[in-house]
């Protein structure tokens, strides 16, 4: 089985193309909860349902649709979806690049990183390298899933970063926002300063992470202590003893083991 | 603590804290632990590899708190090999497969001593290709009691025409395996199979197997755990080190060493440790390489 | 802009200033539903109880860790809340650091801080960020979640971004990439090709071209009309031996 990343594809600029493949840049952090049923701390599990014939429905049996009116859905195959921008879906096209200390942080979406996939190592390498050097990154849109995204491709610590940038039209403004006196007050000013002062530090997330996760964990030892845990019953609950005609051949089987010992 | 920089095809790794005690009773340490894993690792690898590997990680020995993931964590190497699964609740989760060296090895540096599997590949979540006996002695039972139920279902299953291997769990049960290999085969099958042989084995052996989870149930008597069989549980994997005490391993054995053992009375003979598995798989080979290729279908289902 | 998401006052030292929160980004997107295939009917999601086979409601539902496989440690969701700092309106600044320090992996979303009424200090706060050139690292409870987040200066406003935490920020030497060897050359002409590539950061002029086009697809199925099916198609990667001849031919392209 290959290394799997959210999706394969290539990028290109100019007449360089890499095939590379898009993985997480970001994960959830080591704490997570299971749902469970209260009544028999079975884990419950995330189904679609046919309300009408009022029972789950298998994923090969279910398709995207969309409202075209109240309660009436068009379906729409993922092959489809895929039609619309084929040249996108496939490729991360640059189409220019910009100095990245232009682009408000607010029009940032979500990170992840490029990785190269075989073949495509060395001009990976140079791309990492030219932009680092220049100090630029890539824009670029592509197709994943049903979505159209306008991303950003950069170069960090020896690898590309790729972010996905919000459409202009998305960033609200914040024109009506500021406060409608202009006046500053300098002594509050000094006076925040100084206290500034006093509490600057390097940024350090980790140890907000850390704070956080030893508080849950905290939680949980206690929990454990005073309370124990609880298991969760087989996965699925087996009716009665089982097919009669196994039965019987075992009991029948069990006759003769018993008669040879 | 020591660092060690480590090549293996071609990939770099860096091994870190090698003199950690982590058997502290037994002076095993995590470079004892990599050595262990290196030596047993054609072994181990092909019944570790395309499944979802969950880690139980004793980064402070096997006397302090464990970490139970089943998520292969976010800060691993981009060579080893993953896949997406999807949990029950919906949510997406990458987990590892150990399929060569130097993943097996990049997982022991994360202290990782027990290796637990599913019964099923990464690629076919819904298809064992094994069905699983997992013998448990309640209190006042012991490893002996199991060999007896063991072997009693080698009997019945053999008369069903069905072969089965046995290891111990490298604590104080035996694991009977019965390779299917057979694409058919679902949970629902292992599952109503082996309850029903339980069922069986529990009313024509009342005084010495139960089927019943609750602990009361279990004094004196040896638990035939059937719900094993679901695409949800795994099982310690065959030569994995367990995190007791003493560094003992879950291992294979011979039918006919089983039936020697039982008869000679002495519990502590059917433990393996991590010396006398790697002599052993020297001189014998993997014994439990059938259980991944002999193909076999569950009978009256 | 949007309405007010959320009310609060941020506090360090002897400074309090009150303010609201607005969201910085508004997405609209097509959305779709899950149909069942057979009758297009609209399905619902439901927890299903994994032992019994049957929906569970939301007031049955309990939270688990899974300290061991099948056994959980029950926790109730107002123990989780105890991990919060005690739910106040404040955004408390915990320290400082030099703008340009945090890596925009760990940004998040961005909300504008608006000033809240008879609010003093605002434009104050704004004039200390910028002349010192720092930002503010704060924490601070919404909606029963608890934020970590970096207060920063943009034109004459304020901002609060809420910031990721390490141990959901992958770091990129776990990528393991290796290091290849490029000649002068390639850098040389690679560097020229990106000047000759660059230009200013122009936002509005990328469109979600493809949602136009998702939009006319979907009325085109409406009225009944074909869907052709276009595969895409993949690129032929550029090996290690032609990297210096494409380039050179992408340079005399565009220069």
């Amino acid at each position: 089985m290959a290394v799997q990343g959210i999706w394969s594809g290539t990028i290109s600029f100019s007449l360089v193309a890499i095939p590379v493949q898009l993985v997480k840049a970001v994960s959830p952090g080591r704490v997570s909860f299971r749902l469970l049923h209260d009544k028999d701390y079975s884990p419950l599990a995330r189904r679609m349902f046919c309300p009408k014939q009022e029972k789950m429905v298998p994923p090969e049996e279910i398709v995207r649709g969309y409202e075209i009116a109240p309660d009436r859905y068009l379906p729409i195959t993922d092959e489809e979806l895929e039609s619309v921008s084929p040249e996108r879906s496939r490729t991360i096209e640059i189409v220019g690049f910009i100095d990245m200390n232009e682009v408000d942080p607010v029009y940032y979406d979500h990170p992840y990183y490029l990785v190269p996939l075989k073949g495509g190592e060395k001009p990976y390498r140079l791309l990492v390298e030219i932009m680092h050097r220049t100090n630029r990154a890539g824009l670029a849109k592509f197709v994943l899933a049903e979505r159209e995204y306008l991303v950003a491709v950069k170069s960090t610590d020896g690898a590309l970063a790729l972010t996905t940038l919000h459409y202009h039209d998305e960033i609200l403004s914040d024109e009506d926002i500021s406060p409608k006196e202009g006046k500053v007050e300098a002594l509050a000013v000094g006076r925040m300063k100084k206290s500034i002062k006093t509490m600057m530090a390097d940024f350090n997330p980790g140890k907000y992470a850390d704070e956080r996760r030893e508080k849950v964990m905290a939680i949980l030892k206690r929990k454990a202590r005073e309370k124990g845990t609880v298991e969760a019953p087989a996965g699925e609950n087996v009716e009665g003893e089982g097919p009669p005609d196994l039965i019987a051949a075992l009991e029948d089987i069990m006759r003769e083991v018993e008669k040879n010992r | 603590m020591s660092q060690k920089v480590v090549e293996i095809a071609g990939r770099r790794l860096s091994l870190s804290n090698l003199e950690k005690d982590l058997y502290p009773s037994h002076g095993f340490t995590k470079a004892h632990v990599l050595e262990y894993y290196r030596r047993i690792a054609p072994c181990i690898l092909p019944h570790l590899k395309d499944r979802a590997l969950t880690l139980k990680r004793y980064p402070e020995g096997v006397e302090k708190d464990f970490f139970f993931e089943k998520r292969c964590p976010p800060h691993h190497p981009v060579w080893v090999e993953t896949a997406e699964i999807s949990r029950d609740d919906g949510e997406r989760m990458t987990i590892c497969l150990v399929n060569n060296l130097e993943t097996l090895i990049w997982v022991e540096n994360l202290a990782s001593l027990e290796l637990h599997v599913p019964l099923a590949r990464a690629g076919s979540p819904e298809t064992p290709d094994s069905m699983v006996f997992d013998l448990d002695p309640g209190e006042q039972a012991d490893i002996l009691d199991c060999a007896r139920v063991a072997l009693i279902l080698r009997d019945l299953l053999s008369r069903l025409g069905l072969e089965c291997y046995v290891k111990t769990s490298g604590q104080k049960g035996l694991h009977v395996y019965v390779p299917l290999n057979w694409t058919g085969t679902t949970f629902a099958d292992t599952k109503t199979f082996s309850k029903a042989m339980a069922i069986v084995m529990q009313k024509n052996y009342p005084d010495l197997v139960t089927e019943k989870m609750a602990k009361e149930h279990r004094k004196g008597k040896v638990f035939i755990n059937w719900s094993q069989n679901d695409s949800s549980k795994t099982m310690v994997c065959v030569y994995s080190l367990r995190a007791r005490e003493r560094p003992m391993v879950s291992f294979p054995l011979e039918w006919k060493e089983l039936e020697r053992l039982a008869g000679e009375g002495d519990p502590a003979r059917l433990q393996v440790t991590h010396g006398e598995a790697v002599s052993r798989v020297e001189h014998m080979g993997d014994l439990f390489g059938e259980v991944l290729v002999k193909k076999q279908r569950l009978p009256h289902l | 802009m949007g309405g007010t998401l959320w009310k609060g006052s941020i506090h360090f030292g002897e400074t309090e200033v009150p303010v609201k929160l607005h969201a910085a980004v508004k997405e609209e997107r097509i959305q779709f539903h899950l149909l069942h295939l057979r009758d297009q009917v609209k399905l619902h999601q439901q927890m299903i109880c994994a032992y019994e086979k049957i929906p569970v409601p939301t007031e049955a539902q309990i939270k688990g860790f899974e300290l061991e496989e099948g056994k959980y440690i029950i926790v109730e969701a107002t123990e989780l809340d105890q991990t919060t700092p005690e739910s106040s309106r404040m955004i408390d600044v915990h320290e400082f650091v030099k703008t340009g320090q945090i890596d925009p992996l760990f940004l998040e979303r961005v909300y504008y801080l608006e000033p809240d009424l008879y609010s003093a200090g605002y434009n104050e706060l704004v004039a200390a960020l910028r002349e010192m050139d720092v930002e503010g690292i704060c924490t601070w409870t919404m909606r029963k979640r608890s934020y970590l987040g970096a207060l920063q200066v943009s034109g004459g406003i304020l901002r609060l971004t809420t910031l990721r935490h390490a141990d959901e920020v992958i770091p990129v030497k776990s990528l393991g990439l290796e290091e290849i060897p490029l000649s002068e050359k390639e850098l040389k002409i690679g560097s020229d090709l990106i000047a000759q590539l660059t230009g200013p950061f122009q936002p509005q002029k990328f469109e979600n071209e493809h949602q136009k086009k998702l939009q006319a697809l979907i009325d085109k199925k409406a009225r009944g009309e074909k869907i052709a099916v276009l595969r895409p198609r993949r690129l032929k990667p550029t090996t290690a031996d032609e990297l210096l001849q494409a380039l050179e031919a992408s340079l005399k392209r565009v220069a």
